[in-house]
């Protein structure tokens, strides 16, 4: 192999390994974009509901027996497929007993708006969160195996014999997963009355109440929606990354960072975010030394905000 | 519950003494001074948190070993006291690893010795308060720095980071000749960037990998946890090494690499440094097959010998093999009983006298070596052990006479 | 002597609190009551910046983190004495702040929250690869106390209770002072600030780099008490998260927040930790945080609040009817009659403020396009438009929220286009909003003082233009009542009097009568006569005609951001061109 192959197979491999990565951070920001983008509502428990969904496919998968049902290939993404609407219930609930105390309406009179009793009160769910599922699952490492996991299509050799790039299936199925996901949650959004309604109220939730909108079964809905979203996201991730009850913490900086990139409130930018950090990640490590490959992304992030506050699908609004 | 049984026991004990009359009872002793009432040793591990699992499995070893000692009549000297198990969670970070450490030293003043506390920075900040307090506490971990600091009552039982390179690279080195008839000329490194492994690495490159004739063709220090390690293992993948050395400390960048190495069609001999290749989770998270050969260099395992002390870990924990966690830590409550009987008191500045100055013939639970330490606190002659994944289950190899299975070199 | 007095109860808790921690002999004990004040004085810091102006860091760890790195490095390799890296921590801490603020003050909200997440993380990282995963402070056997270093662990406390004390006085301090007023006036409305004359970025500034100073300091003690520290446990996401539950769970925006929220939440998590935790590992998180969740619903805006607001209520029983059936406003009001002087006298030729041709364009929306005009002292002008004719815009270029493309905006002759608002509100140009964000919790009278800081020398001085201002619009008889009791039209008084608090030459009234009752609108009608009645110039923008016809000398109309027409009220209200592009079919009919 020359000089010239082995970085044009480095530069190659590196943006694979972006994209594929970027994609399911994309799903994981889509899923935080709906509950931070429509509600505003910073949820630290965010990585701990995607470690939820991670559970949940887990479970769903080994004891609800789906491996003999489905089969080995698509059991797997059965129990991803099962944890979204656990989740969507989870979110619901949480939504209701808890989120709703300190959000919406009766925020309006609230210092902040209600943001520090939100950033407590998700703080402490994310505490419950991670430590009961430590003493419900134990603290072992486990993952939702797939024999697509240990397993990559090879493209090439493209350059005589050598410049091949290798991606890994099970990620390249999440990625297609997650991007069929997010187009058909775009069409729900763009089309139907619900879709409507979550845009309305994110734009405006007061004056969404004067044209009928109910805003707080929307921001249940988007909730329980973002949260099923990142469920299957956890889910789809674990197919080819193992995770524990503290993984979310992994996980959570990244979401926001992607949902700030995209720009908050917009749907399709919180996608686009959390590929930009995925690539971001991995081609990074073409110039900077591999340890430097998460220091990169904040660094990148910063930047990017400080030139462009509102991301890059956020809308140009007024400051004052 | 273990704190009421102290109770109860020791309202026993003190009643028996007063009776007896052979020493004066103490209402402020939670155990009455009594010639058997037990002696307590701490473990200060994590138990809750992200390092629970380890945390846990050492728990499992001292509790045996324990109960293995009593067993075997307690400490003769103090009138067969037997041991007793004070566990302390040190946590997932540093603070309440020092929080746990003062609790430990304030709130358990009959306290002898101690053990602890897996991640070398936890035991970096539970040794500046037993230093402070006299304690002697015994630590498997292996980070230079620990033993560096110039304290008195820290005792290192495995040989530090820096040593294992030293001890380990050379016997690879000769496997591989006496294996494949030739030594390997190159060797690409792959680390993360904690304590232990980057003073490993720092051995290395101070002259060890020259003196061994191996260039260094490629080199990559990573921050745990990895997101992927595509372009890590591609460039192993290109630099086509005749050894990769692999120093990972958690469980899923051990699995993400060995994964893309099968992946990326790489078949390098594969040494890793650690137990974070061998603990029984891998198996939860990577088939069998990805890990067979590998090997690792670790500071202690289960070995020849041992079979039935495995056997109860397996049925009594459903653990399936013994991890350095496990084995240390059982060996720490032997090396607690022999200096006990040395210093024949309850008192933990003879205690720590004791391990200074013991000279307790060749190391049984720990590998190489003799039971005594160095003015660091170092185990003198402090060895290691090499395993390998053999039929998914890592074998001991190395010391020759402790090992259970042959060596094989990985085909590449 | 006052501001002393108001430091009695912290001295009453810290003395309570030091006589404890001397009673006390258990170490343990010992090491958590030094956490609780460290963790309190971190909690501060972050309140200093956070809790005044309102905008929340994510990322207070960096200062944190910065001061315990430069501690345990400079001893390691200078052989410095923590003593002297206390106070240099401080001055890392503050360096960092401004540095960091610099570019990040650009973001609100949450961006700005998130961003500041980002730099601890990504320092975090760096100094990993510089290759410190943990470093400890070197024992010192010989005078350990040179080193900071002690046998007797209550010294800690002793010391961490005289650092608390410093960071309690130098916030309640700041907190009475333009400085404290100003991040506060930030927090209510950061436009309205600059629009008051406050300098916002050099506050803020300033708040991050003492915040700053605080969180170097109180991290480099804390490596002091800790002795080992790794990057993740000084510039960790859970560091920054500590400093924010802490002042969050107490309250925020005042000195006992952060303090009542360590001294609950430390012990409270460490007992459980040291008496279930052994039992079942993880189920001292679970209860902690179901703990949290809790007490933070019961009191979402901290526990400090929470008590004031019930021990308001339970002193003012009927807070809520009082403020509407007292009449001493429209009295006031009314002292002077509408048309107590005649245009004519009022309005003199002096050109005030001469509008050539501004124009704003954002991406492809033309706001305001070569818009031109020329306004009277002592005028009152009218700006009427649909919406989105660009009549808010226009105010914004005019004051210098924004820049304009084209054009000059002279004030006794002198270009102010594009300068910050606060130098416009310096020069003589005063504004009020559509929104109105007053402090709920202050007075009417401190409320006010914020706007009377630009024209103010010392604090003796402002309170004393405040008084004026608020007589003027007759809120006097409510001075001292909270602005959370007031009516809408209180409110929208209370924003009058803070604009001419600032002792504007020309004022801004963006949208004044809004949501008032033809009655109150009256009212407030005619407090403005009476203001313009004083020399005072005004511009208002106002949706309700009828009021507006009565109040304005002139009108301007605009349409799309260009100048339709200007002239007289009766004249205006009968051009076809003012009905067809605004008014519309409704109002014709009327007319």
């Amino acid at each position: 192999m020359t000089g010239t192959q082995i970085i044009i197979e480095s530069i190659l491999q590196a943006l694979a390994a972006g994209v594929l990565v970027g994609a399911i951070y994309g799903l994981m920001c889509v899923g935080l974009a709906m509950i931070f983008g429509i509600m505003r509502v910073i949820n630290f428990a965010q990585g701990d509901f995607m470690m939820l969904g991670m559970y949940a496919a887990y479970f769903a998968f080994t004891a609800l027996g789906l491996q003999t049902v489905f089969g080995a290939v698509p059991g797997p993404y059965v129990a991803v497929a099962i944890a979204g609407p656990l989740l969507f219930a989870f979110g619901y609930a949480v939504h209701k007993f808890l989120i709703r105390q300190v959000t919406g309406m009766r925020t309006i009179a609230m210092e902040a708006e209600g943001h520090y009793a939100q950033l407590v009160l998700t703080l402490g769910i994310a505490l419950v969160l991670q430590n009961g599922a430590m003493i419900l699952f134990g603290a072992q490492l486990v993952s939702l195996r797939t024999p697509l996991t240990g397993q990559a299509w090879m493209l090439g050799p493209m350059w005589g014999d050598a410049v091949a790039v290798f991606l890994n299936q099970a990620k390249v199925v999440a990625a297609i997963v997650s991007v069929v996901i997010i187009a058909g949650l775009w069409l729900c959004i763009k089309r139907t009355r619900l879709g409507k309604s979550l845009r309305a109220a994110a734009d405006n939730p007061e004056a969404s109440v004067y044209v009928g909108i109910d805003v707080d079964h929307a921001h249940r809905i988007a909730f329980a929606l973002g949260s099923a979203i990142t469920a299957v996201a956890g889910g789809l991730l674990a197919t080819n990354h193992p995770f524990h009850p503290f993984v979310g913490l992994d996980y959570v900086i990244v979401m926001y960072a992607g949902v700030v990139l995209g720009g908050i409130g917009s749907v399709i930018g919180a996608f686009w975010g959390g590929m930009t950090i995925g690539l971001v990640q991995q081609l990074s490590i073409l110039v900077l030394p591999t340890q430097l490959q998460n220091a990169t992304i904040f660094v990148f992030f910063l930047l990017i905000v400080i030139w462009r506050p509102q991301g890059f699908f956020g809308r140009v609004t007024e400051r004052t | 519950m273990t704190r009421l049984r102290t109770l109860t026991f020791a309202a026993l004990a003190a009643s028996v003494v007063a009776a007896t009359g052979a020493a004066p009872a103490s209402a402020q002793t939670t155990t009455g001074p009594g010639q058997i009432g037990p002696l307590q040793i701490g473990l200060i591990a994590p138990l809750s948190g992200i390092y629970a699992r380890p945390g846990q499995v050492m728990k499992m070893g001292a509790e045996l070993g324990i109960e293995d000692v009593n067993a075997a009549g307690g400490i003769k000297c103090l009138g067969g006291a037997p041991l007793k198990l004070v566990t302390i969670d040190s946590g997932d970070s540093v603070e309440k690893a020092t929080n746990a450490a003062q609790r430990m030293v304030a709130e358990y003043p009959e306290l002898v010795g101690g053990t602890g506390s897996y991640l070398s920075s936890f035991t970096l900040a539970v040794t500046e308060v037993t230093e402070r307090a006299n304690l002697p506490l015994l630590t498997l971990s292996y980070s230079d720095l620990i033993t560096e600091r110039g304290f008195k009552t820290v005792f290192q039982t495995s040989a530090t980071a820096g040593a294992q390179a030293s001890i380990a690279l050379p016997i690879i080195m000769d496997l591989a000749e006496s294996e494949t008839g030739r030594r390997p000329k190159t060797v690409a490194i792959i680390t993360d960037n904690t304590a232990a492994s980057l003073s490993s690495v720092k051995r290395m490159k101070d002259g060890l990998l020259q003196r061994l004739g191996l260039e260094i063709v490629m080199e990559e220090t990573f921050t745990p946890p990895l997101a992927d390690a595509s372009s890590l293992v591609q460039r192993v993948r290109t630099s086509r090494p005749d050894l990769l050395l692999f120093l990972p400390t958690v469980i899923s960048d051990a699995n993400l690499i060995l994964q893309k190495l099968r992946e990326f069609r790489v078949s390098v001999p594969t040494i890793s440094f650690g137990i974070a290749i061998a603990e029984p989770e891998v198996l939860n998270v990577m088939d069998a097959r990805l890990v067979e050969g590998v090997m690792s260099a670790v500071a202690n395992w289960g070995v020849k010998g041992q079979e039935a002390l495995i056997k109860r870990l397996k049925d009594r924990y459903g653990e399936p093999w013994m991890t350095q966690n496990a084995i240390s830590t059982y060996g720490d409550m032997w090396l607690f009983k022999t200096a006990l009987e040395k210093s024949c008191s309850r008192d933990r500045q003879k205690l720590a006298e004791a391990l200074r100055t013991l000279d307790g013939g060749p190391s049984q639970y720990y590998p190489g070596g003799t039971i005594r330490f160095d003015d660091k606190g170092r185990r003198i002659g402090a060895s290691l052990t090499i395993i390998q994944w053999r039929d998914g289950v890592p074998v001991t190899i190395f010391p020759t006479d402790l090992a259970v299975a042959k060596p094989v070199w990985p085909k590449p | 002597m006052a501001f002393l007095r108001s430091l009695l109860p912290y001295f009453t808790f810290a003395a309570g609190y030091l006589v404890v921690a001397m009673l006390v002999e258990n170490s343990y004990y010992q090491l958590i009551i030094t956490l609780v004040l460290v963790w309190a004085s971190f909690g501060l810091s972050w309140n200093m910046l956070s809790g005044y102006t309102g905008l929340i860091s994510f990322g207070h760890a960096s200062f944190f983190g910065l001061g315990a790195f430069a501690t345990v490095l400079a001893q390691i390799h200078l052989g410095w004495s923590p003593w002297i890296m206390l106070p240099v921590s401080a001055l890392i801490g503050a360096l960092a702040g401004v540095l960091i603020g610099l570019p990040t003050f650009r973001l609100r909200g949450h961006y700005f929250a998130l961003s500041m997440l980002a730099y601890p993380l990504a320092m975090s990282y760096v100094f990993q690869w510089l290759g410190k995963p943990e470093i400890t402070i070197p024992r010192v056997l010989d005078h350990p106390a040179l080193f900071l270093q002690f046998e007797d662990r209550r010294v800690y406390s002793v010391l961490a209770l005289l650092l608390l004390t410093v960071i309690v006085v130098i916030t309640r301090w700041i907190e009475r002072t333009r400085f404290g007023m100003s991040l506060v006036a930030i927090k209510q409305n950061e436009a309205a600030a600059e629009a008051a004359g406050v300098d916002t970025l050099r506050w803020k500034l300033k708040a991050i780099a003492v915040s700053g100073a605080i969180a170097g300091a109180v991290g480099s003690f804390y490596a002091v008490v800790i002795l080992v520290i790794t990057p993740s446990s000084v510039f960790g996401m859970l560091v920054s998260a500590q400093a924010l539950t802490v002042a969050m769970f107490g309250g925020v925006g005042t000195v006992w927040g952060p303090i009542i929220g360590a001294t609950v939440l430390i012990p409270i998590a460490e007992t459980l930790h040291a008496v279930i935790g052994s039992y079942l590992p993880g189920i001292q998180g679970v209860i902690y945080g179901l703990a949290i969740i809790i007490l933070i619903i019961a009191a979402p805006e901290g526990v400090f609040w929470k008590g004031v607001d019930l021990i308001r209520r339970r002193r003012v029983p009927a807070a809520g009817t009082v403020p509407s059936g007292a009449g001493g406003v429209s009295r006031a009001a009314s002292v002077e009659p509408a048309g107590g002087a005649s245009p004519a006298s009022r309005i003199s030729d002096r050109i005030m403020l001469d509008v050539r041709g501004v124009s704003k364009r954002f991406g492809g929306l033309r706001a305001v396009r070569n818009v031109s005009f020329q306004v009277r002292k002592g005028e009152i002008l009218g700006i009427i438009g649909p919406n989105g004719a660009g009549k808010t815009t226009l105010f914004n270029l005019l004051n210098g929220f924004q820049k304009p493309d084209q054009g000059q905006v002279l004030l006794h002759g002198s270009d102010l286009a594009g300068c910050r608002p606060h130098f416009a509100c310096r020069a003589g140009i005063g504004r009020t909003f559509q929104v109105m964000r007053p402090f709920k919790r202050w007075s009417v009278a401190n409320n006010v003082k914020v706007g009377a800081y630009v024209r103010a020398a010392s604090e003796e001085e402002a309170r004393a233009i405040a008084r004026e201002a608020v007589a003027q619009v007759g809120l006097s008889a409510i001075s001292d009542r909270p602005a959370s009791a007031l009516t809408t039209k209180q409110l929208r008084l209370l924003e009058l009097a803070r604009a001419i608090a600032g002792r504007p030459e020309i004022l801004l009234l963006d949208e004044t009568l809004a949501g008032l009752g033809s009655e109150e609108a009256k009212e407030v009608v005619a407090v403005i006569r009476t203001l313009a009645a004083t020399g005072l110039t005004i511009l208002i923008i106002e949706h309700t005609m009828q009021a507006m016809v009565q109040l304005v000398d002139r009108f301007i109309v605009l349409d799309h951001g260009q100048l339709l027409t200007e002239g007289l009220p009766e004249a205006i209200v009968k051009d076809p061109r003012v009905i067809e592009a605004y008014l519309g079919a409704k109002w014709a009919a009327h007319a």
